[in-house]
């Protein structure tokens, strides 16, 4: 007897099941193009080219599952054997079907050692698929939800992979052959039969089971969850991207489509999530038990997009039959999307790459287009910053009183500087914030450094409208900005908030003319804390003054998790004599949002807790007498927070300017 | 339903430094800030949320320059349908004058319903619309803060003083003064003005109305425009809780607020 597979052993409707495969296939392939039709609709279609990195992450996230094993080593170690026992059985079937139709060469000892690593994929599969099941009815892991179809998925994978091996088993019962410990998992299961007769009468039964169950997860398995295996590493692929810059006068505006613009990416996301809900734990909305959840809203936004770009939908005749009344089509409720900060947390935890934030923007920008469910504040907050350039007071005047008393140099009144300082619209007008810029031009002055400031000139960066959504007036004011610095031939900015940093280096269309002029050199944006870090190691500033303080930080969002700047503000603050630090709970990039980011800030929505009060409570549990910040949203939140919170005696909110500036013995910079 | 709105562009006072022009007859207005007046905005979002309710067209109808199209522009980024602009050329305008030149407009245009703004925030004379119902004569509600359309009719809400509010029914056509709070004026976008472009503004001269040199002369004359003399400081006391207590009844004492 040669040593190989057995195709059709005792099998004699083998006719019927390719007419059975033939359906599965194409039902499957329907599937695919419904999906696929679905990605397809999207406004924006992301330029797929050969991207190293693209693969790096694919392999470093997919194959090994990096970022599931993170946090959670038993869901790490549950999806690998799965994934890898699935990867395993579909490269089997793959290379036995080229055996048995084209070339023959799973022979002799090749055979056998294919036959080994089935087996082993097997057992990794079933193996998986029990610790999953234990995962999500026993231990009862909190994160997850278990809908029915996370159940009978489950159930229905299993016995699939059980119902082969006790194919196997029962064919090894009656044929045995000597190379049988290569099949060790078939041995195991033909123990269960206790003859050959009865083995051989039960054979076409299990078979024909096991076979129409395969076919039947191939036909379902485009509608079902397990199509995020398809669509995530696409996801990975394409990396972490968001559509920089939107352009409204491409053509779109012509089209009156009613819907959100979903980008291609955006479409990927929704079908590519499983609902592991890690996007939950860290979101500090959903935290608060404010009505939202980053995963209700993918999965709405799943729903309305496999219903509205359905291609068989357009069809009169499978409409009427297959799909709800639209009437009872899928929505995504526009009330939850307001309470988004943008903090970027969702995306940090998510094992492929999904951020709800972003397609959350593209929602909101329907609401700001009907305009009825703006909230009023916000839409006060918007038409000042439209007519007076901030969003805060109905004035242009008020934008240099800030400096009242010091000297910075006006650059659009014919000063010249090496620097710009864009002191950003908060940190001009809120009381509080003023302080921060003025600790920062002592700071600055004292360092020696020729910079000035736009006066009252100086324009509001845009930021908010591009988080509320209203890219039009984002894009009036990206424009005025980036005007101002050409006609006053600005190349090298600093600005005090994470937010105008990240929306000018990040988000800006790219323009020739920000290049700035010849001579100039390139167009460049820092935050101020990447100033101080330079100044600090240039030794152009060094703290003397002993602060004796034990201070934590506060990493802002904007700053750490859309721009990865973590250790400058840490390696500032240990530059100060007698300052000794402590982490939070939550710090770096597992860091808690203070509430105020994604146009929150203009709005005035309530959970249960407050935002602010949580990470406020988080940085009392510290110890420390004070926490530090570098944003001017964070310092607002968070002085608000303490006083609310009745933290006022303990715990002082500094910006990391004030600190500074204390040290260097500016003046008393840190009052309240 | 056919619903004419009237609205205005209005300079933007609050927390600007007002001064006055040469002429001391008016205040320098080259570094104000224009916005739409705030009735307006609600008197229009009434007649957007009337239409979108019971079908028919807005027509937003102003009287001002080019820069004031900006104002239509708005509006029908709202949601009107159409816009009219009457160019009062070199016309001098009161209220008086204004009623006539809205009125000679509208007259033109259907309308089963006229809005306007209860006032407005640059002169705040609130008689424009009661002027110009009476020159379309059709009926007049003043300071109209809810409404609402039943089968021809219109049931209005009017607030009375100490809470009181007065409900009444009027017959269309009519013209209703929209006070600030009947409802809550949408957030219009900046792709949404852009957009607006597109639809159709007219453009009408105001002498091309026929109207009389009588209804042309203005009723109301500003000879003169002053700032409020300064008066001598406050005082601000200081001291601790008890004597600053005491010092401020004896004050209201010395007033003759309290017997």
């Amino acid at each position: 007897m040669q040593i190989e597979r057995i195709h059709f052993w005792g099998i004699h409707a083998v006719t019927l099941f390719y007419v059975l495969a033939a359906i599965s296939v194409a039902v499957f392939a329907v599937g695919l193009y419904i999906r696929l039709s679905v990605w397809l609709a999207a406004s924006e279609r992301q330029k797929l080219g050969l991207s190293v990195k693209g693969v790096g992450n694919l392999c470093k996230d997919g194959l090994l599952g990096s970022k599931i094993f993170k946090g959670d080593f038993f869901a790490g170690l549950m999806h690998f054997l799965i994934m890898w026992g699935f990867i395993g059985l579909f490269i089997g079937t793959v290379l036995s079907t080229i055996h048995h139709y084209l070339i023959r060469f799973l022979t002799g000892n090749t055979y056998l050692i294919f036959s080994f690593c089935l087996e082993v994929s097997g057992f990794m599969l079933i193996a998986g698929l029990l610790l999953a099941f234990i995962r999500r009815y026993i231990a009862r892991v909190a994160r997850l939800d278990n809908r029915a179809q996370d159940l009978w998925m489950l159930v229905i994978i299993a016995v699939s992979a059980l119902t082969g091996f006790l194919v196997e088993g029962t064919r090894l019962a009656v044929q045995m052959p000597e190379w049988e410990s290569f099949s060790f998992g078939g041995v195991l299961f033909s123990a269960l039969v206790s003859s050959e007769e009865q083995a051989e009468a039960l054979y076409p039964y299990i078979w024909w089971f096991h076979a129409l169950l395969s076919l039947a997860l191939i036909a379902y398995f485009p509608f079902s969850k397990l199509f995020h295996s398809m669509a995530a590493p696409v996801n990975m692929y394409l990396g972490p991207q968001s559509v920089r810059f939107a352009s409204s006068s491409d053509g779109s505006e012509d089209k009156e489509s009613e819907g959100p613009k979903f980008t291609f990416t955006d479409m990927i996301d929704f079908s590519a999530c499983t609902r592991c809900g890690r996007c939950n734990e860290v979101c500090p909305s959903t935290s608060a038990k404010e009505p939202f959840s980053p995963r209700e809203f993918l999965a709405q936004a799943n729903e309305y997009t496999r219903f509205t770009y359905n291609p068989l939908s357009k069809v009169k005749w499978l409409r009427e039959r297959l799909f709800r009344q639209v009437s009872q089509a899928p929505k995504i409720s526009p009330e939850q999307i307001w309470f988004c900060t943008t903090c970027r947390a969702c995306l940090e935890v998510c094992p492929v790459y999904i951020g709800a934030f972003d397609p959350i923007r593209r929602v909101r920008n329907v609401e700001i287009e009907n305009g009825d469910g703006v909230s009023p504040l916000l839409t006060k907050s918007l038409e000042t910053l439209y007519k007076f350039d901030n969003p805060w007071e109905p004035s242009k005047k008020k934008r240099a009183e800030w400096s009242k008393g010091l000297t910075v140099p006006d650059l659009t009144a014919g000063a010249k500087a090496d620097l710009c300082y864009f002191v950003d619209c908060t940190t001009s007008i809120d009381t509080r914030t003023q302080n921060l810029a003025r600790a920062f031009v002592k700071i600055m002055t004292h360092a020696g450094i020729s910079f000035g400031t736009l006066g009252q000139k100086e324009t509001c960066c845009g930021d908010i409208a591009r988080r509320v959504g209203e890219e039009g007036l984002f894009e009036e004011q990206a424009e005025k900005t980036t005007s101002l610095f050409e006609k006053y031939g600005i190349a090298d900015v600093v600005t005090s908030s994470p937010h105008c940093y990240n929306v000018v280096k990040n988000e800006y269309p790219p323009r020739e003319a920000m290049k700035a002029a010849e001579e100039e050199g390139p167009f460049r944006i820092r935050h101020y804390t990447q100033l101080l870090e330079e100044l600090i190691d240039k030794g152009a500033v060094k703290p003397v003054n002993l602060v004796n303080i034990k201070v934590t930080f506060h990493d802002p969002c904007y700053l750490g998790r859309y721009n990865n700047i973590y250790e400058a503000p840490r390696k500032v603050i240990r530059s100060i004599p007698g300052v000794s630090m402590v982490e939070m709970a939550h710090w770096g990039p597992d860091s808690l949002c203070c509430g105020g980011g994604g146009g929150r800030m203009w709005q005035e929505l309530e959970g249960e807790q407050k935002l602010s009060e949580v990470r406020i409570r988080e940085a009392a549990n510290t110890g420390a007498d004070a926490v530090v910040t570098s944003c001017p949203y964070c310092l607002i939140m968070l002085e608000d927070a303490v006083k609310t919170a009745e933290l006022k005696r303990s715990l002082k909110v500094m910006d990391l300017n004030e600190l500074v500036a204390k040290s260097l013995g500016l003046g008393d910079e840190e009052e309240t | 339903m056919n619903i004419v709105v009237c609205v205005k562009n209005v300079p933007f006072t609050q927390d600007a430094d007002l001064a006055l022009d040469s002429s001391k007859q008016n205040i320098r207005k080259d570094n104000l800030v224009y916005v739409i007046n705030e009735w307006d905005n609600y008197a229009v979002e009434e007649a957007i949320r009337i239409k979108e309710q019971s079908g028919g067209t807005v027509t937003a109808v102003t009287l001002g320059k080019e820069e004031d199209e900006e104002v239509l522009r708005r509006s029908l980024a709202m949601g009107a349908d159409k816009a009219v602009r009457i160019d009062p050329g070199d016309l001098q305008l009161d209220a008086f004058v204004t009623a006539a030149i809205l009125a000679a407009a509208v007259k033109s245009l259907p309308h089963d319903l006229v809005l306007t703004g209860a006032q407005s925030d640059d002169l705040n004379h609130g008689i424009v619309g009661a002027l110009l119902a009476e020159r379309l004569g059709i009926t007049h509600v003043a300071v109209v803060n809810g409404l609402k359309l039943e089968d021809g009719k219109v049931q209005i809400t009017i607030e009375l003083e100490g809470g009181q509010e007065e409900v009444s029914q009027v017959t269309l056509p009519a013209l209703l003064a929209i006070q600030t709070g009947i409802n809550e004026p949408r957030y219009v976008s900046i792709m949404g003005i852009r957009k607006a472009a597109k639809k159709e503004l007219n453009v009408i001269q105001a002498d091309a109305l026929g109207l009389s040199a009588a209804d042309l002369q203005p009723s109301l004359v500003v000879e003169e425009m002053y700032l409020p003399p300064e008066t001598a400081g406050a005082e601000i006391l200081q001291g601790d809780a008890a004597s600053l207590a005491g010092r401020i009844v004896s004050i209201v004492r010395e007033k003759g607020s309290l017997k």
